[in-house]
């Protein structure tokens, strides 16, 4: 392995958010290599949408080191972080409600026109998520699994290093869970892949590494197998009856 | 980008439409506002439709200009037209200075803050007569040479009403552009724009620029169009009145903002006898527009169009 691909592709040293007297994220370390996929799992309020938020450039960190593809990240903005390739969703879904998705996906492409993803990947992308169908629909119309195939559709476009998935499977059906798992094992051929869930099946499929997280501060970090033993993450996590 | 027939139409009757009021003053004089307010809407509406921000400093962004380019004239010696270019860009500039502080702030927080801005400015004008006159206002303004000749009258409307197909084909241009489709992403959700990769930040700049510059220009040849302009010409119900051709016609559409002033924009002239209720039915129009038609009179046309399909 040359030295380049053996540097860290995300990397975060002591990174601390601190809301008020409460501490959000408290010196949280890790490292995260190209073509990984990470999970990360903790209870609700953990600080696991607080970590993407700083890590995306909505929140600023009180403290600590992040680094992304050899550059820093403090101080950059949502915006740049996709410049540089590291793209997000949110926890609720999120598009263009009222526009239709083929106009979704071009306000997708606005950013990477240059940069020229080729037609054939496009249509292959949207083959394979199969949306082609309902091009024409607003996307407020529909279904919700649809409109989260839409938002992954949103993000290759801008041809992502580093997609961060906050509950790719909230709200969906059981089915539709399978189904989303399948496609995410998929995604993992044109982009890394960092996942939030707070279900442990679906981190248990798809994640090479799980990091766990309790009230701001990582208590875990390990592969999968591994992790579901863990004494601690047992005891503070996986036995509450939510897991 | 497709270009319709009825579009070219109706601009093509817009730049007819000084020759129908060629023989009577009165008429002229109405289309020569109406004409100004058809070019000031389009340019509220690529903030307030495109952008999704209500920009009630508008109205002071054009007294600005209209002041700066009667003091250049005055001070430097120049002629309307070096003047023009000089006096937009100063008060675009300082509209977009003005602007930065709200331009972080979303919807009704955005409004309420230009509209602070909009009410500071109009005290401005009043409190530093050295450049306005205050409260008496500037009078007897000459109107622009052309050829040695003074413009006024038809050639006026003329000029205006090229001004207002400009604005509103150059508003075409950006609604369908790169740009115009930023613009409506971060109406629709600029949290997902950023997340687009879309500079929400840097685009309201532009945009807020952009509408600068029609608030600018606009400014400067009302002041030259009527020949007088005070503190009164550029408050906070100049910008409403503006506000209200864009909702009123249909926000968000190249053809709402232009049907809205040229419905609205005469009905003042034409209903003289009506002046101490000019601004109680304006008032009683925002509310019955905003609950009754939030699409406008266009948007209202457009959704009827799509049901019957």
């Amino acid at each position: 392995m040359s030295h380049l691909s053996s540097h860290p592709l995300l990397r975060v040293k002591e990174l601390t958010l601190r809301f008020g007297g409460l501490y959000a994220l408290n010196k949280i370390n890790f490292e995260m290599h190209s073509g990984e996929t990470l999970g990360m799992i903790g209870p609700n309020g953990s600080g696991k949408s607080s970590f993407v938020n700083v890590l995306t450039g909505q929140f600023t960190p009180l403290n600590g080191e992040m680094e992304f593809d050899h550059q820093s990240m403090l101080g950059k903005n949502c915006h740049q972080l996709v410049e540089m390739g590291l793209c997000r969703t949110y926890q609720s879904v999120r598009v263009f409600g009222n526009l239709s998705v083929q106009r979704n996906i071009d306000i997708a492409f606005l950013l990477l026109k240059k940069n020229g993803l080729t037609h054939e990947q496009y249509n292959h992308y949207l083959n394979w998520l199969k949306l082609r169908p309902v091009l024409h629909k607003l996307s407020k119309d529909i279904t919700l699994f649809e409109q989260r195939k839409l938002e992954l559709m949103m993000r290759l476009v801008l041809k992502p290093k580093l997609l961060m998935l906050d509950e790719p499977v909230g709200g969906l059906a059981t089915s539709e869970v399978s189904e989303m798992i399948q496609l995410l094992n998929e995604l993992k051929a044109y982009t890394s892949i960092f996942i939030i869930e707070h279900t442990m099946r679906v981190i248990k499929e798809l994640a090479d590494r799980v990091v766990v997280l309790i009230a701001g501060e990582k208590i875990a970090d390990g592969p999968p197998a591994e992790i579901m033993k863990n004494k601690r993450v047992i005891n503070e996590y996986l036995g509450s009856a939510h897991a | 980008m497709k270009i319709k027939l009825q579009h070219v139409l109706m601009l093509v009757a817009l730049l007819a439409l000084p020759f129908f009021t060629q023989e009577d003053r009165f008429l002229g004089f109405i289309l020569g506002v109406t004409l100004l307010s058809v070019f000031w809407a389009t340019g509220m509406n690529i903030l307030y439709g495109f952008v999704g921000l209500m920009p009630l400093m508008f109205a002071a962004i054009s007294g600005i200009a209209a002041y700066a380019l009667l003091y250049f004239i005055a001070q430097w010696h120049i002629d309307f037209w070096q003047a023009l270019p000089l006096a937009t860009l100063f008060a675009s500039l300082i509209g977009v200075l003005l602007g930065l502080p709200s331009i972080r702030l979303k919807g009704f927080y955005f409004t309420l803050c230009s509209l602070i801005i909009q009410s500071t400015i109009t005290l401005a004008f009043i409190f530093f007569p050295t450049f306005t006159n205050g409260d008496t206002g500037i009078n007897q303004i000459s109107p622009p040479l052309w050829m040695g000749e003074p413009i006024k009258g038809f050639i006026f409307e003329c000029i205006l009403s090229v001004l207002a197909v400009t604005g509103i084909v150059l508003a075409y241009f950006i609604y369908n552009s790169q740009l115009g489709q930023r613009f409506i992403a971060i109406r629709e959700d600029d949290v997902l724009a950023e997340s687009l990769g879309i500079s929400v930040f840097l685009n309201r700049v532009i945009a807020f620029f952009i509408v600068s510059l029609y608030a600018a220009i606009g400014g400067c040849f009302y002041a030259t169009y009527i020949g007088f302009i005070s503190p009164r010409s550029f408050d906070v119900l100049s910008s409403l009145n503006i506000w209200l051709f864009v909702a009123f016609g249909g926000k968000a559409t190249i053809a709402g903002p232009v049907i809205g002033a040229l419905l609205l924009a005469p009905l003042p002239f034409l209903l003289q006898s009506l002046d101490a209720y000019k601004d109680i039915l304006s008032g009683v129009l925002i509310v019955l527009i905003t609950l009754l038609m939030p699409g406008g009179i266009y948007g209202a046309y457009l959704a009827w169009r799509n049901s019957k399909k």
